[in-house]
């Protein structure tokens, strides 16, 4: 009997640790970028904990590659079309056509399906994510959003007898009173980028970016113009990137600059309580830029059940918490969101508040190409007087709707 | 005498002529270097300050300990180091023997490779980062400081080829026959009568080598992971997409033409004499 009690007990013994032999430990490659060596750090401190909690044995490798202005996208591309390449990675969605017409994105339709948290972000932006996929399959999962509003200086605006404008007539106003003593009112950006806040004036006045040559599109594009013309921007405003018109806006140089809440930790950090955010205003309509950062799953992937629990903990897992608390950028997640910590953060209010109005660029074959080289070039010409608004706005039509 | 006399006669001429033409090239020329020199000692509530200053208030080296210590900048030295010095003495042990060939011997095929060689650095670079991504991982080397290694001889070796060859077509063969004569075999002689003539040439050709090594971007972001990331990639990271860690970034810069500075000091003599060789015919 003893004997028989002794091979029961052995058998169960071994028959509990089935499960843990079958799960076998797999790793996932992750590439990701970093504004920072202390979000890279995060970012590792994040991965750590993924690798400690998830209990699935899976082990999250990451590997930093360095932004390099965008070239991100094309470092991983040559990785993805090489053969090689990571299992998830970091994202934009711009890259993304280019991604799916070369079948190197996973679909993640099959894994959302059954995803607890799949309500926990906002239909609209999955509709986003559908669109950029070809408008059938979600291959991009959200992370977190930037909504860009105007970062001014309180101390300047009251000096200059000014409020916070509250209508564009208000706001271009704004920019010409706080032009004074060496200050600019507006850091326009004339290089890359510079699309995002362009097209905030250009809806202002009525446009949109369906047609760029209506007369409301056009004016709107005076309106840009007519800014640096009448000296209420750096003078280097057609070759100022993001690195100039931020140093600009925190060595005083200019008093309002539009970017969004990834910046607000510096400029806390530089000014203190003397630096607020508004929501562009409205004139006859009102757009805003949505910057986003998402992360994806490779076709190549060979653990494609790990690499999405890998990306649903950066969703709405204890990921999402930390880096949006840690870089301040806006949350996807409602739990998230609904945190004190983020209602109480007055740059988080104003993305928020202009959230409604945040849009993106339509995202076709040529978008990549016209933000990078189209827009710049096209704008900087129209600000030096070298071709008129109409001119400027006929060639951008043509070139992002060929 | 005459040209004391000359140079006492117009004091200003040699102050307009020479002086200050020589302070205002070598301003443009170190400024960029002292400007970065100041970003990295600079406190970065002073670097955003509204007015321009030349020389910071409240100088501090933090930015240097925060690059060594939380950032680790010596582990991408260190790579840089292994793949710029292995490059190096592979591509001149590689090109020096090849180019000793097409120098001395006259045989089939000879001006075919030679164009070879030379139309490879034709290639732009982007053409040939996919495919060599391909070989570096099926040869299982991708991810390791080899995949560097092999990279950058692709570029390398033919262009020191041509470099070592135009040297050695200056040699006057009568030296080494001189020593086949007296009994040398081929290995002899090139050990022993052309390779201490060719050691200035080698110098300036390792120099090129090394250089285009320590500096290289575009392989080197994909070909490595963060155990071996070199330091242009290293510095690289500092440039995010939202903002630029300008105290660190200057810090390592100057960290990093520190090496390239000490071994042109030691090597400058012969550095010079190896690139002006074969200038000259006679």
């Amino acid at each position: 009997m003893k004997k028989l009690l002794g091979i029961l007990v052995a058998v169960v013994m071994l028959l509990t640790m089935i499960p843990f032999a079958l799960a076998q430990d797999v790793t996932i490659d992750y590439w990701f970028w970093a504004d920072n060596d202390g979000y890279a750090a995060t970012m590792q401190e994040m991965i750590a904990d993924f690798n400690a909690t998830n209990g699935k044995g899976i082990t999250v490798v990451g590997s930093q590659v360095p932004w390099d202005g965008g070239g991100y996208s094309n470092t991983v591309f040559t990785a993805a079309m090489g053969g090689g390449g990571p299992d998830v990675a970091t994202w934009k969605l711009t890259a993304t056509p280019a991604f799916v017409a070369n079948d190197l994105l996973a679909p993640l339709d099959g894994y959302l399906e059954n995803w607890a948290d799949y309500e926990q972000i906002e239909e609209s932006l999955w509709e986003v994510m559908r669109q950029v996929g070809g408008g059938e399959k979600v291959y991009v999962m959200p992370w977190n959003t930037q909504v860009l509003y105007v970062y001014y200086r309180p101390s300047m605006f009251e000096a200059a007898g000014i409020g916070v404008p509250e209508t564009y007539e208000e706001f271009l106003d704004a920019c010409a009173k706080l032009t004074k003593d060496g200050v600019y009112g507006f850091g326009m950006r004339g290089a890359t980028g510079g699309q995002e806040p362009w097209g905030s004036f250009i809806h202002a006045r009525g446009g949109t970016f369906e047609d760029l040559t209506t007369p409301q599109a056009v004016q709107g594009m005076n309106d840009f113009i007519d800014l640096f013309k009448n000296g209420f921007t750096p003078p280097t405003a057609p070759s100022d990137g993001f690195s100039q018109i931020i140093d600009n806006f925190k060595s005083g140089l200019t008093a309002m600059t539009v970017h969004h809440i990834g910046s607000s930790a510096g400029m806390v950090e530089t000014f203190g309580e003397d630096v607020g955010a508004f929501v562009f205003p409205a004139g006859e309509g009102q757009w805003t830029s949505m910057g986003d950062t998402e992360n994806v799953m490779f076709a190549s992937c060979e653990n494609k059940e790990a690499a999405f629990e890998w990306l649903a903990y950066l969703a709405a897992g204890k990921g999402q918490e930390t880096w949006c608390k840690v870089t301040g950028n806006v949350p996807v997640a409602a739990r998230v969101k609904e945190m004190e910590e983020f209602q109480n953060n007055p740059f988080m209010k104003v993305s928020i508040a202009g959230a409604p109005y945040a849009g993106i660029l339509p995202i076709l074959d040529t978008t990549t190409e016209w933000i990078s080289g189209v827009w710049p070039a096209t704008v900087q010409q129209a600000l030096l007087g070298d071709i008129t608004a109409e001119e400027c706005m006929e060639i951008l039509q043509t070139e992002l709707h060929k | 005498m005459q040209s004391s006399v000359a140079r006492r006669k117009h004091p200003f001429r040699r102050f307009f002529l020479l002086i200050l033409p020589l302070i205002a090239i070598l301003t443009f020329l170190l400024f960029p270097y002292y400007w970065t020199l100041v970003t990295s000692l600079t406190p970065r509530q002073e670097l955003y300050s509204a007015n321009t200053v030349y020389w910071p208030a409240h100088p501090t080296l933090d930015a240097y300990g925060k690059l060594f210590g939380q950032f680790n900048f010596l582990l991408p030295m260190r790579n840089s180091f292994v793949v710029a010095l292995t490059t190096t003495v592979l591509s001149l042990t590689v090109s020096t023997l090849a180019a000793y060939s097409f120098s001395r011997f006259r045989y089939r095929g000879r001006k075919f490779f030679m164009v070879l060689f030379l139309t490879n650095n034709m290639f732009p670079t982007v053409l040939l980062l996919i495919p060599l991504f391909t070989i570096m991982r099926q040869l299982n080397i991708l991810y390791t400081p080899m995949s560097l290694v092999l990279s950058y001889t692709t570029f390398t070796i033919p262009f020191s080829v041509w470099l070592l060859n135009g040297y050695l077509n200056d040699f006057p063969m009568s030296l080494e026959e001189a020593a086949l004569v007296d009994g040398a075999n081929r290995a002899q002689a090139f050990m022993r009568i052309i390779f201490p003539v060719l050691v200035p040439c080698l110098l300036a050709t390792g120099a090129y080598i090394f250089m285009q090594s320590w500096n290289e971007y575009t392989f080197a972001v994909l070909f490595t992971n963060d155990r071996n990331r070199t330091v242009p990639v290293a510095l690289k990271n500092l440039i995010g997409q939202l903002g630029v860690q300008w105290e660190m970034l200057t810090s390592g810069g100057i960290i990093t033409v520190i090496p390239v500075c000490v071994m042109f000091f030691f090597a400058q003599k012969k550095l010079v004499a190896g690139l002006t060789s074969g200038a000259v015919k006679g």
